[in-house]
């Protein structure tokens, strides 16, 4: 059974923010620095951890606003909004805003996701006040310059281009459009090179108008900064960002059935594999049960069934994991492997055995509890560095797992029995309903 | 570029390369704070207590790396990487990683030209299976037939997927083929597809006889730990290792390149890619910290000189980089690399690095952007540190290509970086003569056709 008494004891501040009036509670957990949660007055959830092991601060913002919320025929949409906070405000030009990033050693940046978008800073404590300016103008008061949107269609049209010569891209691409049907999920986060096109200016404000709310928001603050820093140079200037109201857009989608096979031609030397089907949310109750099972089939590293039998045994590949995809609404469940065009038969068979396999066959005492002890001894590294946790934090706060997550982990993993392993195998692994993708020298792969 | 034995650690060994000490601790230096020792047998041994987590790092750093092979068999050190999870006489083969992950640690190795590397990071208080395992596996290795014969394979695919099936990492190749002649640089870490098809049982054991005792290693742990500790631990787990001899590392420097060299590289691929690189030195030599200013200037941010001009005003590139390899045993290259946009010529776009390149030579950079560059290195310096597996990367490869102790010089020296230093350096290496330039020529793919959908490929699969 896992062990040990850890060296520190943690502990655990929850608060919450009622109109600036503060109630605190205090819990002790094994596994996390001392968090902070408030609820401001326009309903933008804070999240602060102190660290001062180092004098710099980051910041993660969280807007429910990813490509699930790209109209029809606009797909990238909610990517360029995000990109587009960072081509100027109200009072600086993109211009000046990368230079004062520059000249701070600062970064401010974005990313989107199908779920939701993220606006990253990381600043010196020493630039925190300038830092922070930079960060909620940009937030706040985006102008998506005409020129500058352009340059930023034209640039994602050309990384469009450019990923076709990644093989790997091509066929998590192709997987995506095929499982997901009429669903936002199955389209590109950047969009297609028919549909950047038709994406304007116009259509940017009114996307970042819809969603860019801090009702639809999650702040978390990280680092070499206090609480008190925090209600005095952030929370009066976070309050002002008036409340807004996001459109409902209830989310539509089904699961391609399988069997079915997508074969794309390459003048390439391996076949790049993709073996999935439909998969779950992160709000599945029975999301460790699967954790743990997949641990053991396909996400364990060196340890997972399908690294020993396609490249341990018999090396066919460097690299081979499976993985759920989890997300608000249920994602993919995936094989991904690369194998010389001659052995990709081999592998996809070996894969859909391995499948069956631990839908059959309870799973060893051993290798249960040794998925146990690594996803529970290894959790403390997931919170490792600022950057680690505020992606941590922010997705602690989107999925509703609550502050003590770090504390309930190890129950819950410790809960899963090998009976329960088989029963999620069974109830969500199938091995004769796949989609498969297969980009390749089809001709060397046998499969023209 | 390291080749390591899973892909997930590639992104993370280029996103930082020299970030270590906060300026206000720098002052104070890493000689303070670390402790380094050399075992009777000659293993050198450094340590830096780090408490922010009860976690540590923990890695053994050999002194080979493809610099340290011979022309017939390039690619042995990264090969015998990869054999070194294969077990000993108390480890069974693949047990390795399984007991690291059994204990709640990631465990993984790299190789790069100039060293091989292997980390453990896990929770302090399993500081004790590392040390077990990686004293075993430093001299107690068993290379069996049957294994060897497997992993080549699985090295095989490891080079299809990073080289063969990407062509910006193919013209790399061929590039440094082309800009080293006589330095073993020549070839790349992962080796040629011909040698790694040649290697025998043989080879790998006078590698691994040659190559791994602890004269020729470095052990570094950054972490939740007491020094005083730690080390008796190491002396019982280490010590008993008998003293090896290191080998001669002295290797062949290119002498001074002449004349321009050009290289194609045609292949299918849907956009044109860019290099030129220039011969430089390294750590050894104080002009490296100028090149590293340099590189951060042209490239450092979206106000650098590359991307203000070639992405935003000129419009001819999707991107442009400048990449010093500061940390290099023998004198390396500086690139310069762009991938132009749809429609715009390459010829237009070299034309434009060569006016960011005469601008250095002619100009004096100005004293703002001088200070904003000096400014983005020393803060990602401090950002760097947050990371153990950093912290020691940092500490070990000072080591391999100089001495650790040169971090300490890392902040003061760019700190002494003049303008006049930066026209003088531009002026003396990014010279036509001195370079080899390198260019992707796109072919038209094939009429690429999609097989009508919906077909099962489960009944013709052999099970």
């Amino acid at each position: 059974m896992f062990q040990k008494n850890r060296k520190i004891s943690f502990y655990l501040l929850l608060a919450t923010f009622s109109l600036l009036g503060l109630i605190l509670f205090e819990r002790s957990s094994p596994a996390m620095d001392p968090v902070q949660r408030m609820v401001l007055p326009n309903k933008i959830v804070l999240l602060v951890s102190e660290q001062h092991s180092l004098p710099f601060i980051t910041l993660q913002l969280l807007v429910d606003s990813g490509s699930r919320k790209d109209p029809s025929g606009k797909e990238g949409l909610a990517r360029l909004t995000a990109k587009g906070l960072m081509l100027g405000t109200s009072k600086r030009t993109v211009v000046a805003i990368n230079e004062e990033l520059d000249f701070m050693g600062a970064s401010l940046d974005t990313s989107c996701g199908r779920d939701y978008a993220t606006v990253n800073l990381r600043v010196l404590k020493k630039d925190l006040d300038k830092g922070l300016d930079l960060f909620l103008e940009s937030l706040t008061q985006p102008t998506f310059p005409e020129a500058e949107v352009h340059r930023e269609v034209e640039k994602t049209l050309a990384a469009i281009q450019a990923a076709e010569d990644q093989p790997e891209e091509v066929a998590e691409k192709e997987f995506q459009k095929d499982l997901f049907l009429n669903s936002p999920y199955g389209n590109p986060v950047e969009g297609t090179k028919d549909s950047v096109p038709r994406i304007t200016r116009e259509g940017i404000v009114q996307f970042y108008r819809n969603f860019y709310h801090p009702n639809n928001s999650i702040l978390v603050v990280t680092g070499d900064i206090t609480l008190e820093e925090v209600k005095a140079k952030l929370l009066p200037r976070l309050t002002q960002w008036p409340v807004g109201e996001a459109p409902g857009m209830p989310f539509k989608g089904e699961f391609a059935k399988g069997p079915k096979t997508v074969k794309i031609d390459r003048a390439i030397t391996q076949a790049n594999i993709i073996l999935g089907h439909r998969g779950v949310s992160r709000e599945n109750p029975d999301f460790y049960a699967l954790t743990v099972m997949n641990y053991i089939l396909g996400g364990g590293g060196f340890s997972s069934r399908l690294m020993e039998q396609i490249r341990n045994k018999r090396g066919l590949a460097y690299s081979v994991a499976s993985f759920f995809d989890p997300h608000k609404y249920p994602g993919s469940f995936q094989v991904v492997l690369q194998t010389k065009n001659e052995s990709a038969r081999e592998a996809i068979t070996l894969s859909l055995q391995q499948m069956e396999r631990i839908r059959k066959e309870m799973v060893s005492e051993k290798e249960l509890e040794e998925a146990k002890k690594y996803l529970i001894g290894s959790f403390p590294m997931r919170l490792d560095t600022q950057g680690k946790m505020v992606n941590f934090l922010s997705q602690v706060e989107y999925f509703g797992l609550g502050l003590d997550y770090p504390e309930k982990y190890p129950g819950l993993i410790r809960a899963v029995t090998r009976e329960e392993v088989l029963r999620v195998a069974k109830a969500y692994l199938h091995p004769e309903d796949y989609i498969l993708v297969v980009v390749a020298n089809l001709k060397e792969a046998g499969m023209e | 570029m390291p080749y390591d034995r899973s892909s997930k650690l590639n992104c993370l060994l280029l996103l930082l390369l020299f970030c270590f000490l906060a300026p206000h601790l720098a002052e104070a230096g890493l000689k303070e704070q670390v402790s380094a020792t050399v075992l009777p047998n000659g293993l050198k041994v450094i340590l830096l207590e780090n408490h922010k987590a009860p976690l540590i790092t923990f890695q053994v750093w050999y002194r080979v790396g493809s610099r340290n092979e011979e022309w017939g068999r390039t690619g042995l050190s990264h090969m015998l990487e990869h054999m070194m999870f294969k077990g000993t006489q108390k480890v069974g083969p693949e047990e390795f990683s399984r007991i690291i992950q059994e204990n709640g640690g990631n465990d993984n190795a790299f190789t790069s030209r100039d060293y091989t590397a292997y980390f453990e990071n896990l929770s302090a208080d399993r500081v004790r299976v590392s040390l077990d395992l990686e004293s075993d596996r430093m001299q107690n290795l068993m290379l069996r037939q049957v294994d060897f014969r497997t992993e080549r394979l699985v090295v095989m695919e490891e080079r299809r997927m990073r080289t063969e099936d990407n062509p910006q990492a193919y013209l790399m190749e061929q590039i440094e083929a082309t800009a080293f002649q006589l330095s073993p640089y020549h070839w790349p870490t992962i080796g040629w597809m011909e040698d790694i098809a040649r290697f025998t049982l043989e080879d790998l054991k006078t590698y691994y006889r040659t190559h791994y005792n602890p004269a020729n290693a470095i052990l570094v742990v950054v972490g939740d730990f007491q020094k005083k500790d730690l080390l008796q631990g190491i002396e019982q787990a280490f010590g008993p290792i008998p003293k090896g001899t290191a080998p001669n590392q002295e290797r062949d420097i290119d002498p001074r390149q002449t004349g321009e060299r050009r290289i194609t590289v045609k292949r299918e691929a849907q956009l044109p890619f860019l290099v030129l690189s220039y011969h430089v030195p390294n750590l050894r030599h104080p002009d490296s910290y100028v090149l590293e200013l340099m590189a951060a200037i042209l490239s450092g941010g979206k106000s650098s000189r590359l991307y203000q001009g070639l992405v935003r005003e000129k419009r001819l590139v999707l991107e442009a980089d400048a990449e010093h390899s500061l940390l290099s045993r023998d004198p390396g290259l500086l690139y310069l690399s762009a991938q132009p946009l749809p429609g715009k010529e390459v010829g237009e776009v070299e034309k434009a690095l060569d006016q960011e390149v005469e601008r250095l030579q002619k100009e004096l950079v100005g004293e703002h952007e001088l200070a904003k560059a000096k400014n983005q290195l020393e803060a990602s310096f401090i950002y760097g540190q947050d990371s153990l597996f950093f912290q020691a990367m940092i500490l070990a490869q000072h080591e391999i290509v100089y001495q650790w102790e040169a971090i300490d010089d890392y902040l003061p020296s760019i700190r002494r970086v003049t303008a006049e230093d930066i026209q003088r350096v531009a002026r003396q290496y990014l010279t036509p003569d001195n370079r080899t330039a390198g260019i992707l020529i796109p072919l038209p793919p094939k009429e690429g056709k999609l097989p009508p959908v919906g077909s099962s490929l489960k009944e013709r699969i052999v099970r």
